[in-house]
This record gives C-alpha cells, sequence and structure tokens, in this order.
C-alpha cells in the first residue's frame, strides 16, 4: 500500500459529561491509503462518527497518534486544524449543516473565500452546477429541499479540491431514491478528483460500493483496519 | 493562511445580518435609549449654556458689572468705571413691602437708575416705559413695580398705596419679566422695582445695612473685555470687587447646571449599564443561536481569529446602528419639547442640534455595547467544530482569553476615563463608575447565589412537596441564561431606583427634621443700633413668644491671610477647592465679648470678657482648615470698606445647619464696636401667634426685615424638589431600560418555555399548574433582585450622603418597600406577558417541530 493518507495508532477518546466519563473510542488502529474508499458500518454509539469526528480533527483524541497526510494532528491546535481542514478535507454531514444565512452558492464558496480563492464564486457556480443545482444557487437553504441541501453541502465539501472526503451518514435524513442519487454524487467526486473518501452509513449496501469496510464495535475496530490485514473486505 | 481575515469576516458579517434585525430588537432598544437619554440631557444643557452664552449680556444687564457689599463707589472708582463705557448704578436689598392695612411681606428689591437696564427690556402689565412707571403721582407718592405673585399675596392694584422701609410709594404696574433676573442670586422673595431717586426716602439703605451695590458697564463692541477687567482691578486692586462679565453672564446658573447635567449624565450611564447587560444577554442569545453556524464555519476552515471578527463586526454595526437611533431620539426629543422647557426653565435656552453632546453619548453608547457584547463573543469564539455531530462535546472554555479580559478591563477604563474628561467632576465620575460597576458584580454574584440556591432548594423535602414550587426553582436554577440576565438588569435599575429615593428622602428629612426641635420662627435683619432696645421689648412683650437671640451683623470679605491677597493665597495651593467659595464672597462677621451660647471651642482659647489688646478672631474650623489657616495666622477682612486686621485666636465648630445665629468670623468685642453695623435677631415662638406679632413688629420697625425661617426652608426645598424631579426622571428612565431588558429575556426564554410546557402537559400538567410555576419563578426573581437592589442602592444613598453631600443618613422602609413591591410586579407582570404562548401551546405540534 502506499503511503498512508490517514493513519491513526491506539487513538482513545473519552468525554467527560455530567452523568460522568465515558469512552467512546477504545485504542483504534487504522491507516487509510491515498485515494481509497472506506466504509465505517456499526451500531449505534460503537464510534462509527466519533473515528470520524477524530480523523478530521474535529474531535481531540484522549490518547493515541492521529496523523493525516503525514501532519499529526493531535499536535495542532483548534485553529491549525481548522486551516488543515480547509486546505485538505471536506465534510458532509447527516443533518448538511448549511449556514442558513447564506445562499446555496455562498455556502458553497465559503470554504474557497476562507483559502482567499479570488475566483471564490465562479469555482461554486461551477460546482453547483455539477451537482444538478444551476436553477438554484441564490437560494437560502431554508428554500431547498433535503435532497438539495444535501448536494448544496456535496458541492461545498468538493469545491476546494480537498485530499479527503469525510462523509457521516451523509443519506441518512433523505428518502431512498434521493439517498442513491447523493451517493452517486458523492462517488462520482470521488472519481473525478480522487480523493480520499471515508464514509460512516447504517447502510450495507453502500459500505459495499467502498474499496474497504472498517467494522465498529464499543469502541474499537472489529475488522477492516487497514488494507493489508483485510485486502478483500468489500466484494 | 491569507492575511485577509477582515474583510473575509466582513464579507460573511455581511451576509449573516442579511437576516435581519428580529434578534436584535432588545438589544438595539437597550442602547438607544440609554444613548438617548444621555444625548438628551447633553442637548438640553448645551442649548441652556449656549443661551446663557448669547444672552450673557442681557442676563447680566450689562457687558461686563462689579459688585460692592453694603458700600456705594467712590468718587474715583466712578470715574474709572466711566471711562470705560456707559455705567449704570444699581441697589439690591431686602425688605418689607406693606399695605396701609398692616399686611406685609418680604421683597428682593433694586433700586434702579434711569439708564437701566443697558440691555434688554422691562415688561410692565399695563404696559409702559420704565420712567414712566417710576414717575410721581399726583399725591407726590413714587411709583413703584412689583411680581405679580407679591401683588396678588398683597391684594394690591396699580394704584393702590405700598409701603416701603419709611416711604409711602404707588404701584404703577406690575412687574412680568426683567431680563436679568436669573443672574441675581438666590432670591427670598419676591421682587419689587423702584428708582434711585425714590431710594433715599425708603431709609432702608445706609451705613451697616445689608445691600449691595451693582455697577454695569456697557462697553464699546470693539471693546475687549479682559483688558478692561485686568485694567480696573489693577488700578483699584484693595477695593473688594466682584468682577463679572457677559462671557459668564450667570456664574452661578451656568455652575448649577453643569452640576445638574453632571448628576444626570451619571444617572443616564446608569441607565446605559442597565441596557449593556440587555446587550449582553441579546449577544449572548444571538450567539447561541449561531452555535451550528459558528462550528460549521470552523469545520470549512475558519479560524478562531475569523469567527470572532464575523461576529464582532456584526456586532459593531448593530451598535452603531443602536447608538445612531439613541442619537437621532435624544438630540430631537429636546427640539420636540422645546416649547414646554423654554416656559419652565428660569433661564433662555437656545434649542438646537449640538454635536458635542451627541458625540459624547455616542462613545459612551459604542464604549459600552462592547464591554457588555466582548464577553459572550469571547466565548463564542471557543465554539467546537465538534459541536456539530452531538451534544456531548467536552465543554468549551467558560473564561475568556486574557486578551478579551484585557480588552474588557480597557473598556471598562474608557467608560470611566470619558465620564471623568466629559462631565468635569473627577471623584464623582469614578465613584459612579466603580460603584456601578460593583453593584454588577453584587448582583451577578446573587444571581450565581440564587441559582444556586434554587438547585439545592428543588431536593429538599419542601422543593418536592409541590410541582409548581419545583418547576420554578429549576427555571430560576436550570441552565439558560435568564436569570443573570434578569437579575443584572432589574437589580440594577431598581439599585439607582433605591439609590435616589433614599437620597431624596434624606434630603427632605433634612429640610423638614431639623426644624421642630428648636428653630427660630423668624429673623429680623437691619435692626439700627437705637432700635434695639425698643425692638426687644417689643418683641418679648408679644404673646407667644419664647425666646430672643440677637448679635451684631455685619459682612465682610476675606481680602488678606499673612499678607498675602486672597488670590495669591488660592494660588498658593493652600486652599482645599471645595472652601473656595469662603474667599469668593463676603461672609457674615460679628464680635463678641463672650462665645454665643453652644460654642465648641475646637482648638486655641477664647478671649476674656475684660479682654484689651491686638485684635483676635475666633474661625469656623471646618473653613477655616479648607483654607489652610492656622492660630496664630494673620487675616484682613473689609468691612464697609475698611481692612480690619486680626490673629486667629481660636478654631470653633459652625453648624449652618442648626438654624440658629452662627458667624463664619466672631471677633473680639473691641474690634467692630465702633464700625457702623445693624443687628440681627432670631426670635422663637408658637406658630398660631406670628402673624400677630409679625404684623405689630412690621408696622413700629418698617425699617426692619423680617424672614420666615419656614418661608426661607421653602425656597431651599423648591430647589432640591426640582433636582429631585430631574433625578427621579432619570431614575425611572433607567427603570424602563431594565424593563425592557427583563422583557428580553421573559421573550428569549419564551421558546425554551413553550417546549418545556409542551412536556409537562404531556404528562398531564394543568394550566393553572403551569402557570401557578411561572408567576412563582418570576416572583422569585423579583424578590431576589429587590432586595439585593435594596442593598446596593442603600449602600450606594449612604456614600452619596455621607461623602458627597455630607448629610446624614437615614433608611425609611416605605420607600425601601415600595420598591421591593415595584421589582416583584414588574417582573410578574413580564412573566404574564410572555406566560400566553407557552399556556396555549399544542404540545403535539410543539414536540414534533423539535423532531
Amino acid at each position: 500500500m502506499s503511503d498512508p493518507v490517514i493513519e491513526l495508532t491506539d487513538v482513545r477518546l473519552a468525554l467527560e459529561s455530567k452523568a460522568g466519563r465515558v469512552e467512546i473510542l477504545r485504542g483504534v488502529d487504522a491507516r487509510i491509503g491515498k485515494g481509497e474508499t472506506v466504509g465505517v458500518v456499526g451500531p449505534s454509539g460503537s464510534g462509527k462518527s466519533s473515528l470520524l469526528m477524530v480523523m478530521g480533527g474535529l474531535e481531540r483524541a484522549s490518547g493515541g497518534t492521529v496523523s493525516a497526510l503525514g501532519r499529526d494532528l493531535t499536535a495542532l491546535d483548534e485553529d491549525a486544524l481548522a486551516r488543515f481542514r480547509r486546505d485538505h478535507m471536506g465534510v458532509v454531514f447527516q443533518s448538511f449543516h448549511l449556514i442558513p444565512t447564506m445562499t446555496a452558492l455562498e455556502n458553497v464558496a465559503a470554504p474557497l473565500e476562507l483559502a482567499g480563492d479570488r475566483d471564490a464564486f465562479g469555482k461554486a457556480r461551477a460546482e453547483l452546477d455539477a451537482v444538478g443545482l444551476s436553477a438554484r444557487h441564490d437560494h437560502y437553504p431554508a428554500q431547498l429541499s433535503g435532497g438539495e441541501q444535501q448536494r448544496v453541502a456535496l458541492a461545498r465539501a468538493a469545491a476546494p479540491r480537498p485530499d479527503i472526503l469525510l462523509a457521516d451518514e451523509p443519506t441518512g435524513n433523505l428518502d431512498g431514491a434521493t439517498g442513491a442519487s447523493i451517493m452517486e454524487l458523492l462517488f462520482g467526486l470521488h472519481e473525478r478528483h480522487g480523493a480520499t473518501l471515508v464514509l460512516v452509513t447504517h447502510d450495507p449496501g453502500l459500505a459495499d460500493r467502498c474499496q474497504r469496510v472498517i467494522r465498529m464495535a464499543d469502541g474499537r475496530i472489529a475488522a477492516g483496519a487497514s488494507a493489508d490485514a483485510e485486502p478483500q473486505a468489500a466484494a | 493562511m491569507s492575511g485577509s481575515t477582515i474583510p473575509t469576516a466582513w464579507t460573511f458579517a455581511r451576509r449573516e445580518l442579511r437576516g435581519g434585525l428580529r434578534g436584535f430588537r432588545v438589544m438595539l432598544a437597550c442602547l438607544a435609549l440609554g444613548v438617548a437619554g444621555i444625548a438628551a440631557v447633553g442637548s438640553v444643557v448645551a442649548a441652556i449654556n449656549d443661551g446663557l452664552a448669547q444672552e450673557g449680556r442681557k442676563l447680566l444687564g450689562g457687558d461686563a458689572e462689579v459688585q460692592l457689599t453694603y458700600r456705594i463707589a467712590t468718587d474715583d472708582e466712578r470715574t474709572a468705571l466711566s471711562a470705560e463705557g456707559d455705567l449704570s448704578e444699581i441697589f439690591d436689598f431686602r425688605g418689607m413691602a406693606r399695605t396701609p392695612d398692616g399686611d406685609s411681606a418680604l421683597v428682593q428689591a433694586k433700586a434702579v437708575d434711569d439708564v437701566y437696564p443697558l440691555y434688554g427690556e422691562v415688561v410692565l402689565d399695563p404696559p409702559m416705559p420704565l420712567p414712566e412707571a417710576f414717575a410721581t403721582d399726583a399725591e407726590g407718592r413714587p411709583g413703584v413695580v412689583v411680581e405679580r405673585v407679591l401683588a396678588t399675596r398683597l391684594g394690591l392694584e396699580p394704584g393702590d398705596a405700598v409701603l416701603f422701609g419709611e416711604a409711602t410709594m404707588v404701584l404703577s404696574a406690575v412687574l412680568e419679566s426683567e431680563p436679568d433676573r436669573a443672574a441675581g442670586g438666590f432670591a427670598f422673595g419676591p421682587r419689587l422695582l423702584l428708582s434711585a431717586d425714590a431710594l433715599e426716602a425708603t431709609k432702608l439703605v445706609g451705613p451697616g445695612t445689608l445691600y449691595e451695590t451693582e455697577y454695569r458697564l456697557r462697553l464699546p463692541e470693539d471693546a475687549d473685555i479682559s483688558a478692561v477687567k485686568d485694567r480696573l482691578l489693577e488700578e483699584f486692586p484693595e477695593a473688594g470687587w466682584r468682577w463679572r462679565d457677559r462671557r459668564n453672564g450667570a456664574p452661578g446658573v451656568a455652575r448649577f447646571v453643569e452640576r445638574i447635567g453632571a448628576f444626570l449624565t451619571l444617572v443616564g450611564l446608569a441607565a446605559l449599564a442597565v441596557g449593556g447587560v440587555g446587550v449582553g444577554a441579546s449577544v449572548r442569545a444571538y450567539l447561541d443561536g449561531k452555535t451550528e453556524t459558528i462550528a460549521t464555519l470552523k469545520t470549512l476552515g475558519a479560524d478562531g481569529r475569523l469567527v470572532m471578527w464575523t461576529y464582532l463586526l456584526q456586532i459593531g454595526v448593530l451598535s452603531a446602528l443602536g447608538v445612531a437611533i439613541g442619537l437621532v431620539l435624544g438630540a430631537g426629543a429636546p427640539l420636540l419639547a422645546a416649547p414646554i422647557l423654554e416656559a419652565r426653565l428660569p433661564v433662555p435656552a437656545n434649542f438646537g442640534v449640538y454635536w458635542e453632546p451627541l458625540w459624547e453619548a455616542a462613545i459612551y453608547g459604542l464604549l459600552a455595547a462592547f464591554l457588555f457584547a466582548l464577553w459572550p463573543l469571547a466565548r463564542a469564539r471557543e465554539v467546537r467544530a465538534a459541536g456539530l455531530f452531538r451534544d456531548l462535546v467536552a465543554p468549551a472554555r467558560q473564561i475568556p482569553r486574557p486578551a478579551y479580559l484585557t480588552a474588557i478591563g480597557l473598556l471598562a477604563f474608557g467608560v470611566a476615563g470619558a465620564a471623568v474628561v466629559f462631565t468635569g467632576q473627577a471623584r464623582l465620575a469614578i465613584g459612579f463608575v466603580a460603584g456601578v460597576a460593583a453593584a454588577l458584580a453584587l448582583l451577578a454574584g446573587a444571581a450565581w447565589a440564587i441559582g444556586v440556591a434554587a438547585r439545592g432548594l428543588a431536593r429538599t423535602r419542601l422543593g418536592r412537596s409541590s410541582l409548581p414550587l419545583r418547576l420554578a426553582l429549576g427555571s430560576v436554577g436550570g441552565p439558560g441564561g435568564e436569570t443573570r440576565g434578569a437579575v443584572l438588569a432589574l437589580g440594577l435599575g431598581l439599585t439607582v431606583l433605591t439609590a435616589i429615593g433614599l437620597i431624596d428622602h434624606n434630603l427632605r428629612g433634612m429640610v423638614s427634621d431639623q426644624l421642630p426641635e428648636r428653630a427660630p420662627a423668624y429673623f429680623f435683619i437691619d435692626i439700627r443700633d437705637d432700635e434695639l432696645p425698643g425692638f426687644l421689648d417689643q418683641a418679648e412683650a408679644q404673646p407667644g413668644v419664647t425666646e430672643i437671640e440677637t448679635a451684631p451683623m455685619l459682612r465682610g470679605v476675606l481680602t488678606r491671610i499673612n499678607g498675602m491677597t486672597a488670590a495669591e493665597w488660592q494660588a498658593s495651593g493652600k486652599v482645599d477647592p471645595e472652601f473656595d467659595w469662603v474667599l469668593e464672597g463676603d461672609r457674615g462677621v460679628t464680635y463678641a465679648a463672650a462665645p454665643p451660647e453652644g460654642t465648641e471651642i475646637r482648638e486655641g482659647e477664647w478671649w476674656p470678657e475684660d479682654y484689651s489688646g491686638p485684635n483676635l478672631v475666633s474661625f469656623g474650623e471646618e473653613q477655616g482648615k479648607g483654607l489652610g489657616l492656622q492660630l496664630g495666622d494673620q487675616i484682613a477682612v473689609n468691612v464697609l470698606g475698611r481692612e480690619i486686621t486680626a490673629e486667629i485666636a481660636s478654631f470653633r465648630r459652625v453648624e449652618f445647619r442648626e438654624m440658629g445665629i452662627n458667624f463664619l468670623m466672631v471677633f473680639d468685642q473691641n474690634v467692630l464696636r465702633g464700625a457702623p453695623h445693624v443687628h440681627i435677631a432670631t426670635v422663637y415662638g408658637d406658630e398660631p401667634q406670628e402673624g400677630a406679632y409679625l404684623r405689630a413688629l412690621a408696622r413700629d420697625y418698617p425699617t426692619v426685615t423680617a424672614i420666615r425661617v419656614e418661608d426661607a426652608l421653602e425656597v431651599m426645598a423648591d430647589a432640591l424638589r426640582d433636582i429631585a424631579a430631574a433625578a427621579r426622571a432619570g431614575a425611572v428612565a433607567t427603570l424602563v431600560t431594565g424593563l425592557v431588558v427583563l422583557i428580553g429575556a421573559a421573550a428569549a426564554g419564551q421558546q425554551r418555555q413553550i417546549y418545556d410546557a409542551a412536556i409537562l402537559k404531556t404528562l398531564g400538567a394543568a394550566r393553572s399548574g403551569l402557570l401557578g410555576a411561572m408567576s412563582l419563578r418570576s416572583a422569585l426573581l423579583g424578590v431576589a433582585a429587590s432586595v439585593v437592589a435594596l442593598g446596593a442602592g442603600g449602600l450606594a444613598a449612604w456614600a452619596v450622603l455621607t461623602f458627597v453631600m455630607e448629610a446624614p443618613f437615614a433608611f425609611d422602609a416605605v420607600t425601601a418597600g415600595s420598591i421591593v413591591v415595584g421589582g416583584v410586579l414588574a417582573t410578574l407582570i413580564t412573566g404574564a406577558l410572555f406566560a400566553l404562548g407557552p399556556l396555549s401551546a399544542r404540545p403535539a405540534r410543539v414536540l414534533r417541530a423539535r423532531e
């Protein structure tokens, strides 16, 4: 396998809550190679989303190391992590999380603007057109359907051409047909731009479209930690 | 990263602002109200100052004026004055105007020459020129004009006889207005105007009697006032002249307006502080609603700085808008109210838009807005991107980073600095800002304690005994910033109201409470030496008179201390500015062989009864120390144009508030006996008899002036009432702002209450139970805020009375009680206004919408 794009070593995550300490990740080791598509599956509360968060630097691991593109994310502060995501990562959420006060076009342009791209809006237009929303540029999120909102979110994640695409149950809030078209777009983006894709999902069918599947159970990886260990997890 | 944080932040901020002002109404209202109050006060003060400046020569009655006490100008002085311009001579004194029936009233009289007034005009009813009004009638009686209030009191009509001093005059017209009224000092009675020619016959002005002369100049247009002043004062350094000119025609009024303006500005700042609490709460609520957006921005790669700037710029734009609304209101309100204000103000005011007070109000407003917004803003930058995935996120830091805490401190410092610079009252301003900060800290601590207590109480058997009580306690102690916002805003509003209420109460008490024990009923002034024995006999013979005290009465100007002129002494820095007044005018002077009854010698010794030797003087202790005097110092006092030097032999305690006879300077019995002088008498007696003996004494001693103590107190009480009314208006403005904040807090909490109510209804709660819980919650908050306000306001009132006004302090249960009741009512009413939504919420709809 080529150099891993994401490498987790003995990653632990524990959160303090008013109800006490909750162990969410209990020593996770995983390697994801460049251009790979990886599905993360497992029952609710098994730590799928947390794993994704840790990979994206959205959550700080309580132990172990997380590196992405050779950078040790555990050594970066909150702002450095934000800049790292800006330059290298795109994230798609189950509940879209578009900024309600921005139009579709502005939402897509936002990460490009953050990166100081002078052609932010030109690129955002092209990206929206690519997800089939040419007629919706100036609509606010509240004026869009769920599927349309998720397409805007996809366009937003893809617009800066990230090295890594992280998607957290992107079809969880959508009906079957809409969800399917979103997945087509997501995999299409991966194919066109060659980004590494990590996809958290409940849907075994979706997971099966990935080159590899990581199975989470009780905060640990039950199977699929690295391509070498289980090369044929996805059939 | 690109160096374009602020432009990018501005782009994002603009987009967010397109969402409209919905979440910001409370913030805008709070800022606008606070700024409007300060701008309005400043605009009115500026209008008055401008009016005073423009009308300076009219108010003063000349371009310049020299005042003398108990003497007229010498020929040399007159020649020098006349050389500068047209000269007018005026006598100002008090006397009794009587009717032939024996009714009498104290008047503030002015005898004027035929060039009076140099500027402006005297308006009479019926209209006529002043010389015509002063003309002698067919019976040889000179004409006189009086203010309407006097004519009414004595039942006088034009053509009626007026006895004044030893002269019989005729009322020719009613005095509607005189141009130079505001420049005069404290008047004890209504105005009576007569001609200087008629003055002699009254025998009211002579050696030893109390009067002032005013020499007014009309200067050529191109005259340099400063040069004229220097020339005259240099030529007559010892004359005891008090100089005034048109540049500040009514210095007393100007000073008064300035002080009241400063005081009201500070009260306005209190309203702004309350508004600031509302700004903070609004910003917090807005940013709480933006958590998802902020987390999303961070996911997309925005760093904390960018997030901070994005929202700082939004708050900046909104603050500017709130301040602008406030400025328009603050500048507009005085303009709209100008006709009413002009009629009520005793001084000319030139209403218009004045930029300086608006600029000052804007600075206060912006400083306050950022001061209170920065804390929630600083916390917003700590929002973590992980918040998007689930609610269970390690909590962000609660206390802002040190840089923000420093900025908050600097802004608070800025507000205090602005208050010092703009009001010019450093001690008052710093004390005030520190007081508000302390009150806010106290209230924040109280809010925290209330939360803790409510949570604790909810777990006790009492708390578990009743569902409404437990719900109320849970709502007070539960998460969400409503409790703190409500307690801070309402509490600070009530604190200001309590402080003002208690100060007002104590000041009124000072006037009335000090009377009953042993206050004289009347002062009689200007009793001549030869009249004294007869006057005393007759007064003592009157039924109801219990006691009479008399003392020789002179007035003198303190001109030199240890060989230095008063001005040099002042310039040497020995004088506490608070006691400048002792050197700035004439003071009461007397002489005595034995210390007057009740005298308390604090330092040095009183002279023996048979003392003969160098001149000695006993000085008021507090005033003497204020001037930097010591035992053995030589002071020179100009009495009736004669300079008398004496050595300070003792310091006495002088309590001017006790109404008996008291003097700043008491000389030994040999010093002034030869000088022409009059006596003052205080008569103690029973109320009902007063009228009778006053009539008798007024008839037999026409040149003796009677001042009814109650009337004199009434004049002071009137002045206090006006100040108190202005202060109360300011306190009410503070409370209104507090109510806006309270309403804002209630509105902000309404969604949560609707959700809670929906769940409780699903569980079987009846509407009455819900209403009970909500009312109980309001009452708990109201009581808590009021109790803290009582403590903080009481402390503030005590501090102001003790340190600023040097007056005794007493707590007043009625004022305090009404404030508690008012606070509870305010929270109950706003609570009830916002109870309707939760009560009528349909559970299924509310809960489904949350899925």
